[in-house]
């Protein structure tokens, strides 16, 4: 009983901070460029299939690991493919957002939400373009769950699940340095607060949204990489339920907060995982009834901050 | 007759409005100035009469006349919809029109809502004869006939407060709220805005309350007239008030004399 | 009355009318308009063949621009933005499959009553709690009722999982008028049955947003705090207008299940759905009343047929999308008369099509300038 319930507890850990990386990109869009970004699951896809590409790719370039040593730096080869192939996001991100956002950030939001609905119709078509109907997988699951962890928890529970849930950590504690000690990331955070005020003081408006698009790009494919390293493949449907759900988790953190996100991902996470444990049907309705219940009795969310990002 | 009764509100650590009593329309159609300096607590008077705040103390009270026999209504925490039902109406410090309407439009609709019409699914051009006799009056009455077709947003900005209170107007006020219907009106207008409100009530005998900054105007017009300081009711009376009084002149113009 | 038929007088001057209700007549180019619509989906079942169009994609077009037309009223006149309309859709859908498989009621009339009454409720329902949000909020509270209704769905024997019910009464399908009837005879009454309702509630919407109700929900879009303070109940109207959308929902939900036989969550309630009809209402033209239903049509064709005409159909919808926020952001039926405009100008001078294109390939240079200077900042770190 106590083992399952660590086991299904850590589950949900895991499953939530995914779920971080991509509602962290989602809400400092909404939090900055006031954009409910509908392309944004689309994001995620697409670092799972780049990284299908980039990590087959760097693999193919060291032995299969044989001991502990070797397998901890087929570790850190994948991590670094990883972050290479999210690497490419940032200028996808970029050109998005300076070619086709930007131009209507004045408009009425249901332009907004049309104009990124189709983004995500036309990323799934270069999606397919790219890597075909039929889902891929890297295929570094099995080695990578060879580094030993297990003994760390005490019981057998999945080294990937571990690095992957080290590394939600590690982005979120560099997204917190970011916005509150960093100097750009405080600029951000002026512009997020008044667009006109950080204008007039001298900061490129155009500048930071692109930043902040290609950066919410950036950790959306991050995400992705990571469910694709794992035992999840990548296919083209992939960004649809995330991009869902991340809208559950911004709302019950509160829209633009990025504490709000991370809390709301390991909530969505652990509640979800628990529901598939305790109570199968509920699984699926079981976030959105916490949202639900949010937006009626406290609609700003737990952290909510309208706006601005904290 | 519209009375405050001991009404309280504060917001954090400020008390806007400090156990404010005042009776207005005692003399139906009379016309009550109120003024004060900045943050004395003006506009959350209005507020709490109209509704769009609720007191945290107090009430507000309405007194009908029916049958020779007077009516008492405690109408705290009634709706703002239902308290203009009661006669209560408020035109806005920052202009509240519908921006993508005409004037024409814009005084119909609360024309029809002051007729009970905005149920009806009887066609707008289909016999609302009473509510366009309205209409018509309303726009003539305030100069507004040129202008009658133009699209609210595109007026300026004159204009867009006297459409505001004449969408007040069109609602058959017995208690009319103004919070500074002359403010962002050039000087030499200001004058016409307050000729045109008090002929208005002089006609329909609306009790008006009027929050004006411009003493010139409050004393030309004033029936009487009430002083807020801070929260709370600082002097009330006749518009002679005004004078030989260094400690309402300091109050309100903030010098020492 | 006029001594000529159809001419009024107004402001002392004629115009020509046709009288469709009291006080609501059209002019004679609508009118022409509405007979070639009339008899275009009159003569759908026929025609459509001629032109290779399938004339039952159509009319799942038209069923879901019908949701469509119903979502339009939140967001033509009360200016909300509701992320939840499949809640209608789908309830309507299986309410009827509900009644068939579980209750076996075999009329398929019925059945449509039923639906319309369940997905009613629905909206009587979620309309109670939402009708106080705005915005975004109400975008995403709309989202999370009816995201808590797929996942119930999907997840529910009663409604048979992913996997969905069938609409059939003992293996047969429903009845129609009391009559049983071969696939096309079903289909084709169906169809004529849908139409005719589809006029009455055209011409019920017609009506309400130009009467004082619809008025008032114009004055609630516009500005809450000043509808409010003349006197307008303003929750209870947007209660109402949303459970008046929902109703157009349920209806033609109702009749998908009768059309399909099948009801599965996927198709009918999931999220995206709520998505497409919203996308639908922007297509055809939001700020028209047919426009919506003009965008169902074109909507489903396109995510529906283009994937036999081309691979990348996706990219296709998404980019006739990007054509209408850029440049027709009216929609369809809203751009008709600028472009019937437009296109009278260019005809007297040709010279302005030279204008037209050298100014679509300037904003596109100017696109690809912003996308080559971003690219350059991101790999070499400055300007």
């Amino acid at each position: 009983m106590i083992e399952s319930f660590v086991t299904h507890t850590l589950n949900g850990l895991y499953y939530g901070f995914i779920l971080f990386m991509i509602a962290a990109g989602l809400t400092i869009i909404f939090g900055v460029l006031g954009i409910l970004n509908l392309a944004h699951g689309e994001l995620y896809a697409l670092g799972a299939f780049l990284v299908f590409s980039v990590v087959g790719f760097a693999t193919g370039l060291v032995a299969s690991p044989t001991g502990t040593v070797s397998a901890i730096v087929f570790g850190i080869v994948v991590l670094a493919a990883s972050l290479a192939a999210a690497a490419i996001l940032l200028p996808v991100g970029a050109v998005v957002e300076s070619v086709f956002v930007r131009p209507i950030y004045e408009r009425d939001e249901v332009y907004q939400l049309l104009l990124t609905y189709a983004l995500l119709l036309i990323f799934i078509d270069v999606m397919k373009f790219g890597w075909g109907q039929t889902p891929v997988d890297p295929g570094v699951y099995g080695t990578l769950n060879r580094i030993p962890t297990t003994e760390l928890v005490g019981f057998g529970y999945p080294s990937y699940n571990v690095i992957v849930m080290l590394v939600g950590l590690a982005v979120f504690g560099w997204l917190v340095w970011f916005f509150d000690r960093s100097k750009t990331g405080r600029i951000v955070r002026a512009t997020a607060i008044n667009r006109d005020m950080a204008t007039a003081i001298g900061v490129s408006t155009d500048r930071t949204f692109t930043l902040v698009f290609a950066m919410g790009a950036f950790f959306a494919g991050f995400g992705g990489a990571m469910v694709s390293i794992g035992p999840g493949t990548a296919f083209l449907e992939m960004g649809l339920d995330p991009l869902v759900l991340s809208f559950v988790i911004i709302v019950i953190g509160g829209l633009g907060s990025l504490k709000g996100a991370f809390v709301g991902a390991l909530i969505v996470g652990v509640i979800s995982r628990w529901a598939i444990w305790l109570y199968p049907p509920v699984e699926l309705a079981a976030p959105f009834a916490v949202m639900l219940i949010i937006l009626l009795f406290k609609p700003e969310g737990l952290y909510g901050t309208w706006g601005e990002i904290e | 007759m519209l009375e405050a009764r001991n009404l309280r509100k504060e917001f954090g650590e400020l008390r806007a409005t400090d156990d404010v009593s005042l009776a207005f329309g005692e003399t139906p159609g009379e016309m009550v100035f109120i003024v004060g300096p900045n943050g004395a607590g003006k506009t959350t008077l209005v507020n709490l009469l109209t509704g769009l705040f609720e007191p945290d103390r107090g009430s507000v009270v309405v007194h009908t006349e029916e049958n020779g026999t007077t009516v008492e209504e405690d109408i705290t925490g009634m709706a703002p919809e239902d308290r203009v039902e009661a006669g209560l109406v408020r035109s806005f410090q920052i202009v509240h029109v519908f921006e993508e309407m005409t004037v024409r439009e814009n005084v119909r609709t609360a024309a029809l809502s002051r007729y009970d019409k905005t149920l009806s699914m009887r066609t707008l051009d289909d016999g609302h004869a009473e509510v366009e006799g309205d209409v018509d009056d309303l726009l003539a009455r305030f100069r507004l006939e040129d202008i009658a077709d133009e699209v609210a947003e595109t007026l300026p900005h004159g204009d867009r407060k006297l459409l505001d209170v004449a969408m007040a107007f069109a609602l058959d006020p017995r208690y009319l709220l103004l919070d500074e219907p002359t403010s962002g009106v050039a000087t030499r207008e200001k004058e016409y805005v307050i000729e045109t409100i008090v002929e208005a009530s002089d006609a329909e005998e609306v009790t008006t309350v009027t929050i004006e900054h411009d003493m010139d105007l409050v004393k030309n017009y004033a029936d009487r007239l009430v002083v807020l300081h801070e929260g709370r009711v600082f002097r009330e009376g006749d518009p002679d008030l005004l004078e030989n009084d260094p400690e309402l002149r300091q109050v309100l113009l903030g010098v020492d004399e | 009355m006029s001594r000529i038929p159809f001419v009024e007088e107004r402001n002392g001057e004629s115009i020509v009318r046709v009288p469709l209700t009291r006080g609501l007549g059209l002019t004679p180019v609508q009118a022409v308009l509405v007979l070639v619509g009339i008899v275009l989906l009159f003569g759908l079942p026929f025609f459509s063949g001629l032109v290779g169009l399938s004339w039952e994609r159509l009319f799942r077009g038209i069923l879901f621009g019908i949701a469509a037309v119903g979502l339009n009223l939140l967001l033509r006149h009360t200016e909300l933005v509701s992320f939840g309309h499949a809640a209608f859709f789908g309830s309507g859908a299986y309410g009827v499959a509900v009644l068939a498989a579980h209750y076996d009621v075999s009329e398929g009339l019925l059945l449509l009553l039923g639906a319309v009454l369940i997905g009613t409720l629905v909206a009587i329902i979620i309309g109670y709690f939402v009708a106080g949000y705005v915005d975004i909020y109400f975008a995403l509270l709309t989202l999370a009722f009816n995201q808590v209704m797929f996942a119930t769905v999907f997840r529910s024997g009663f409604f048979n999982y992913n996997d969905g019910l069938q609409v059939r009464i003992g293996g047969d399908r429903p009845s129609l008028f009391g009559l049983e009837w071969t696939t096309l005879g079903y289909n084709l009454v169906l169809y004529y049955t849908t139409i005719v309702l589809l006029l009455v509630m055209l011409l019920g919407m017609w009506k309400l947003i130009n009467s004082p109700f619809g008025r008032a929900l114009d004055a609630i879009g516009q500005d809450r705090t000043r509808a409010r303070f003349i006197g307008i109940p303003v929750e209870r109207y947007v209660w109402i207008s949303f459970t008046i959308s929902g109703l157009y929902g349920a209806f033609a939900g109702g009749v998908y299940a009768l059309l399909r036989l099948h009801v599965q969550p996927e198709p009918t309630l999931y999220v995206f759905v709520s998505g497409e009809i919203l996308f639908m209402a922007i297509l055809g033209g939001f700020t028209t009343l047919v426009g919506p239903l003009i965008g169902g049509i074109v909507l489903v064709y396109l995510l529906e047929a283009a994937r036999f005409w081309v691979t990348y159909y996706h990219a296709l919808t998404g980019l006739v999308l990007l054509a209408i926020v850029f440049f027709m952001p009216k929609g369809i039926v809203g751009s008709l008369p600028s472009i019937g405009a437009a296109l009278a100008h260019r005809r007297h001078d040709p010279g302005l099509v030279r204008e037209d294109i050298r100014g679509i390939a300037a904003a596109m240079r100017r696109a690809v300038d912003r996308a080559i200077t971003t690219v350059r900042i991101i790999v070499f770190g400055v300007n």
